[in-house]
């Protein structure tokens, strides 16, 4: 996807940084910003919970619309079952319009949405962070306990899943990543879909 | 008079009771998830508590103790003045003071998770590092393409920003 009016930063969240990250890299031959985040920092400081993860911001730095599924294509639409097209034309909407578009939140539901973390949750992100430190000094035994704990701590976080299993195996834990899209109520849950408003309120904004 | 000799009791109390220092540890201080090794460090038995000279307290996390409060570039915190003995404490005879850095993780809501087998202690975002939300303010960040060159958020103020991630798992 290349859309002149938005700069895109897409950020790869692996603890095994290029070594896991950077055949995709590679073979993606991105014309935008691509970059290695071996510590999860972007899950963090927005508090992101699964990936893909969305994030507008316009020109002034400030939040427009808050995390979400973002696909911009249509690769895993087998599993997902989420057409890609009503997102694009939301970011594109969103490129020509700037803040007047329909797709930009208001102030309010912006800051229902973006409510500071419980305190549970800044717990785990510290349990995780502390097993990505002992794996990266090989010390991948230490760390499981820990991945546990962020996942217990912060049950909804599929990254704190899925990345544990791919430095491990799903069997240090007892599941697997299906089984646990199940519990959660399946792919609709695992990948809500966006909240977009309809196409015909579009247009239809007061400023 | 009552109320002056009962604060002094509390004073030997606390003072009696709580010896900040305890054991001599070798422990791995991750900050800013950046791994610094310190030996040696003291805890106490069976508590996560982690005592750190103030010398090893700048090399970790790049704080230091000044008379306005813990600092790092101009953000400062204060130590509460009643409770000072909580976070600093100087043995006699040594030339560094050594300071509790799990103590003042807590005055500034920053988790702490800990483990005992590799003697570990890891540092997540501060309450301040997650303040950025609540203004509507996207969080910046700095983080390496893969060449290795540093891009940071605020390098495309003025532009519209898709920030998108992703994972190779």
């Amino acid at each position: 996807m290349k859309e002149k009016n938005v700069e895109i930063i897409s950020v790869a969240q692996d603890t095994g940084g290029v070594k896991d990250a950077g055949k995709w890299i590679t073979d993606a031959k991105a014309t935008y910003t691509v970059l290695i985040d071996q510590e999860h920092l972007i899950s963090k400081l927005y508090h992101m919970v699964n990936v893909p993860t969305g994030v507008w911001i316009n020109e002034q730095g400030r939040i427009v619309r808050p995390n979400e599924v973002a696909f911009i294509d249509d690769r895993f639409r087998k599993f997902t079952d989420l057409d890609s097209a009503p997102y694009i034309d939301a970011l594109k909407d969103w490129a020509e319009k700037g803040d007047k578009s329909v797709y930009v939140m208001s102030e309010e539901r912006l800051r229902a949405k973006l409510a500071p973390p419980d305190p549970n949750m800044a717990l785990a992100a510290a349990e995780f962070g502390l097993g990505e430190q002992l794996y990266k000094s090989g010390h991948g035994a230490e760390a499981i306990p820990h991945f546990k704990e962020a996942q217990r701590l912060n049950p909804k976080s599929w990254n704190y899943k899925r990345q544990a299993y791919a430095l491990s195996s799903e069997k240090d834990y007892g599941t697997t990543f299906l089984e646990e899209v199940q519990k959660a109520g399946g792919s609709k849950v695992y990948y809500a879909p966006p909240e977009l408003p309809k196409a015909s309120d579009a247009g239809n904004k007061k400023p | 008079m009552k109320a002056r000799s009962s604060s002094g009791i509390l004073l030997s109390l606390v003072l009696f009771t709580l010896p900040a220092v305890g054991k001599e540890i070798r422990a791995t201080v991750v900050y800013d998830d950046k791994a610094t090794e310190i030996n040696p460090a003291q805890t106490q038995d069976g508590t996560d508590q982690l005592w750190v000279t103030t010398h090893d307290l700048t090399r970790a996390t790049r704080f230091e103790v000044k008379p306005q409060g813990i600092c790092r570039d101009e953000l400062c915190f204060p130590l509460p003045k009643a409770r000072k003995q909580e976070f600093l404490e100087k043995k006699p005879g040594a030339s560094d003071e050594l300071f509790n850095l799990t103590a003042f993780a807590s005055l500034v809501h920053q988790p702490v998770a800990h483990d005992v087998a590799t003697s570990t202690w890891y540092f997540g975002l501060r309450s301040d590092q997650q303040q950025g939300l609540a203004s509507l303010r996207a969080p910046d960040f700095t983080l390496p393409d893969m060449d290795g060159k540093m891009h940071s958020l605020s390098d495309f103020r003025g532009k519209k920003v898709f920030l998108v991630t992703w994972a190779s798992w």
